[in-house]
């Protein structure tokens, strides 16, 4: 049997058996989805601000708002967790939503938003994809 | 003496509202297929968010992925946009458009 990445313990805690490369790999990701909320020159920063409703000029603020609260909330909790052994449900959400948003970041920052521009990709680029899509694979498989 | 011309102007002003109530084009919360996400994380976001059980979430999941997008909730604005921002926060591409 494959060892999991992520294993549902009896006791409802979520055991993280990341190596210290796979930690880096989440690290990174966390930091980038970080720096990206609050910089607008950032590469990610636009996939972080998706319109809500685009056939309006113009969002809602406070769905906007919100929108930047919750997803601060979850990456600020991811980051902090970034060492953990265990994780509860709330955490391992957060982590979840945070590698989901650092991969649709990251593919639409290169443009890769067809089955045919990602194939073109370099090797390095669908590495990458290819070890978040893991990360995601293994957590949403506990949750 | 009460008069019955303020209750039937009421009335009818209720039944007007009603009627826009009614008549109001819902909104709708989609999510759009792109070629990275896994399958089984839209389902995880789908159960959370919505609560929805495990095979109403598979099978929206799938109509994404074949049909390139689907409809997974409609409602009032306020709330379509509420859940819009919450698949948006968990990774999601998600938009809201007011019913055809």
């Amino acid at each position: 049997m494959a060892s999991r990445i992520f294993l549902r313990r009896r006791d409802g805690r979520i055991e993280v058996r990341l190596n210290e490369a796979g930690r880096e790999v989440a690290r990174e990701a966390f930091g980038h989805v970080l720096a990206a909320e609050g910089d607008p020159d950032h590469e990610w920063h636009a996939s972080l601000n998706a319109p809500i409703n685009p056939g309006s000029d113009v969002d809602d603020p406070l769905a906007t708002f919100k929108r930047q609260h919750e997803m601060t909330s979850n990456v600020e909790l991811a980051v902090a967790t970034l060492n953990e052994e265990f994780l509860n449900d709330a955490e391992a959400w957060a982590w979840l939503c945070t590698l989901q948003v650092a991969l649709r970041a990251f593919i639409t920052a290169k443009g890769l938003l067809s089955a045919d521009r990602l194939e073109e990709s370099d090797e390095a680029t669908q590495h990458y994809i290819k070890t978040l899509q893991t990360l995601l694979f293994a957590i949403a498989d506990v949750m | 003496m009460p008069s019955l011309k303020p209750l039937r102007v009421s009335e009818e002003t209720q039944t007007g509202a009603q009627t826009a109530t009614l008549t109001e084009r819902p909104w709708n919360v989609v999510v759009w297929d792109d070629p990275v996400t896994p399958m089984s994380v839209v389902v995880v976001i789908l159960r959370k968010i919505f609560g929805f059980p495990n095979n109403k979430a598979t099978q929206l999941m799938l109509t994404v992925h074949h049909e390139g997008r689907a409809i997974v909730w409609s409602g009032s604005l306020e709330r379509a946009q509420g859940y819009c921002v919450k698949l948006q926060v968990a990774g999601l591409l998600a938009t809201i458009e007011q019913d055809a």
